[in-house]
């Protein structure tokens, strides 16, 4: 198993007397997408700013590829890409001379600097919008200057507190198409998210904290409570968002028991065993769905996060 | 991949407000309009001849009450006199205009003033608007002296030049002679780079609720090196607010700096003292609605105590005591002094140094405050 390029160690956080977060140990690998779960308040976006060295934990180390952020702030820093909520950018300037200003922050300079500012751009689909000015953009675009910004040095470790918390359908699952290609690129991630839904599509491993504790970290499969009879499940990305009354005119083409879901261009398809899935998806495709990406889970996440089935430490 | 050093990461800083600061084309443009329009203003209401030849008239009425010869001489006197504009009404005209301080005084010379030349007791009267006192005493003196003039080519059959006459020299300066202008858009363009300075501050205050100010705590970036590069672009826009503002006082209205060395070396000073006053608003601020407040509040009090409107002799001497306490004094003075004094390098200097000092001691209260902040906001205490 490769090494943790995040490792979150026994943290805890407090806020005056109170521990947001309460003895939270996580380990996110290099090509490895984290998603931590959690109602308002669980202590999610305290973790997120621990790990990004934004606060000290009051016990417990962060380090990143090694590198603890107490014994050098500035050399673990150059390994965290940190997306932050809000909009993290200047709304006055273009969106190439915010990641350039990034990008001289981690000691990038002249060819490599624009280089880098024209790829980290094209990584999440703004090559044509680098002239723009950010308080001029959609909310989904200024999400994915966000994310450039905190590719332009490219890190070792992505930190996203609630990226998709402002965005509409269509822009959610550009997001998560740029997170799958994100994670082929070798980064680890660790994103906070309400939805559950998301985490299940999107992670190869969900941490479930509630009330500043770790109560549940583990592949999805682990975390699952198993339906009766099992199922066999395939999320997708779809080339285009599809039209209501196509969706609508698939549902009868398919098998009774099968089960499909499409929000914005995400698609959900769940049947009883992998033959029936088979044919549902031959299904899709004939009634000329185009699909950009999937993948078949073994299982699914319950909607209730499971009990504590695995802590990490 | 390195972490830039602390130079290389304070320029940055600086060139990103310097981008932002440009960003606003016309917010921009008002920051060098501001302070021109206020300057030329104030240069314009106290603007006076400063060529000694073209003295002051004040402004004079004369109310003859007595039909003798004497009364009559003495009032062409006035009237031809060049340190008084004099007209001649009656009574109740002049106590009307004087209401109006259109003028302040008038010289009444009442009846029996004919007895004078019999040398016997005889008062002129002098009606004055209560906040003409000065003028009054001024409108004294020219009657004295006109009366008595006549009164002896009265008694004596010629006229009588006294032995006496007064040599007028300005102190301060070779070229001390009062430029109004040189005053306002030294006073003006003072307390608008004060103003700049707040407005950064507040901009630093915001910031730091803000997206960007968390991704900037993540970069291998010091709070140090946060702050001199917010301090490093205020001062140089400062000191392109003073080159623009004296740029346009000279070509407009003549402003002459006549020490070069010692206005470069004070607007370096002053515009470093912006820099960390705003610096400080944004440390001990709190919110920025609050701080806005203050900053005003401080801001028109200092430049009203040190002499940023109005020449700071027009103030109380208490007053003037307690502003030698404040940085504006100083670098009022070392203006003026760089400016239509023309005193010494050595002279501004010691004020150079004096905005210099106050302005070290603002930023390090500043970085030690914000310090503060950064570590207790670190450690969820803020």
């Amino acid at each position: 198993m490769a090494a943790a390029a995040l490792c979150l160690r026994n943290l805890r956080v407090r806020y005056g007397d109170r521990f947001a977060v309460d003895g939270v140990s996580i380990e996110v690998r290099r090509g490895e997408v984290v998603g931590l779960v959690g109602p308002n308040g669980s202590g999610k976006s305290t973790t997120l700013a621990a790990a990004a060295g934004l606060l000290d934990p009051f016990e417990g180390d962060v380090a990143a590829l090694g590198l603890l952020q107490s014994a050098d702030p500035a050399g673990f820093a150059m390994h965290i890409g940190f997306v932050p909520q809000s909009c993290a950018l200047y709304e006055e300037l273009t969106v190439a001379e915010n990641v350039a200003f990034f990008g001289k922050l981690f000691g990038l300079a002249g060819r490599d600097l624009r280089r880098r500012t024209v790829r980290a751009l094209s990584r999440v689909g703004l090559g044509d919008r680098g002239g723009h000015r950010v308080g001029a953009l959609s909310g989904g675009l200024k999400q994915r200057a966000n994310l450039a910004a905190a590719l332009i040095h490219d890190p070792a470790v992505l930190l996203l507190d609630e990226p998709t918390a402002a965005l509409d359908c269509a822009a959610r699952d550009r997001f998560f198409t740029d997170l799958d290609r994100l994670r082929d690129d070798g980064h680890a991630i660790l994103f906070t998210t309400h939805h559950g839904e998301e985490a299940e599509g999107a992670c190869d491993r969900i941490a479930v904290l509630e009330r500043g504790r770790l109560v549940a970290c583990g592949e999805p499969r682990d975390l699952l409570r198993a339906p009766a009879g099992g199922r066999a499940l395939l999320y997708g990305h779809l080339r285009s968002r599809p039209l209501r009354f196509a969706v609508q005119a698939l549902r009868t083409k398919l098998a009774a028991g099968v089960k499909l879901e499409v929000t914005g261009r995400r698609l959900r398809l769940a049947a009883g065993s992998n033959e029936d899935l088979g044919r549902a998806l031959a299904a899709v495709l004939a009634e000329g769905f185009e699909l950009e990406s999937f993948r078949t889970p073994p299982a699914a996440l319950d909607r209730r996060p499971a009990p504590l089935a695995t802590e990490a430490a | 991949m390195t972490p830039p050093p602390f130079l290389g990461l304070v320029f940055t800083l600086a060139g990103k407000d310097w981008r932002l600061f440009w960003s606003d084309r016309r917010a921009a443009f008002l920051t060098f309009a501001v302070p021109i329009a206020l300057a030329s203003a104030f240069g314009l209401i106290f603007a006076k001849p400063t060529d000694a030849r073209a003295t002051t008239r004040l402004p004079l009425a004369i109310v003859i009450e007595d039909d003798g010869p004497f009364a009559k001489r003495v009032a062409e006197e006035l009237l031809a006199s060049d340190r008084c504009e004099a007209t001649i009404l009656t009574r109740s005209e002049a106590e009307a205009r004087i209401a109006d301080r259109r003028p302040s005084v008038a010289l009444v010379l009442p009846h029996g003033f004919e007895r004078l030349i019999e040398w016997r007791p005889t008062a002129i009267q002098v009606l004055h608007h209560p906040l003409a006192n000065a003028e009054r005493q001024i409108a004294e003196g020219i009657a004295m002296e006109i009366v008595m003039r006549a009164l002896a080519k009265a008694r004596f059959g010629a006229a009588v030049e006294p032995p006496l006459r007064t040599e007028a020299a300005a102190v301060g300066g070779p070229n001390a002679a009062f430029h109004s202008y040189s005053h306002s858009f030294s006073g003006m363009t003072l307390q608008y780079l004060l103003f700049w300075g707040m407005e950064s501050g507040l901009l630093l205050l915001r910031e730091r609720q803000r997206g960007p100010w968390q991704r900037l705590r993540t970069a291998p970036v010091p709070l140090a090196a946060l702050l001199a590069g917010k301090a490093l672009a205020t001062a140089a826009i400062a000191m392109l607010v003073v080159a623009f503002t004296f740029a346009f006082g000279h070509f407009a209205f003549g402003v002459r700096i006549q020490s070069w060395a010692g206005f470069g070396l004070l607007a370096l000073a002053a515009s470093a003292l912006a820099a960390a006053a705003g610096l400080l608003v944004a440390a001990i601020g709190g919110s920025e609605a609050r701080a806005r407040s203050l900053s005003i509040l401080a801001i028109l009090g200092v430049s009203m105590l040190g002499g940023l409107w109005l020449p700071a002799f027009l103030l109380p001497n208490w007053l003037r005591d307690i502003s030698l306490a404040l940085p504006t004094t100083w670098a009022m003075r070392g203006l003026d002094a760089a400016t239509w004094q023309g005193l010494g390098l050595a002279t501004i200097l010691r004020s150079t140094g004096i905005v210099a000092a106050f302005a070290l001691a603002f930023l390090t209260l500043a970085a030690w405050r914000l310090s503060v902040c950064e570590s207790n906001r670190k450690r969820g205490l803020a």
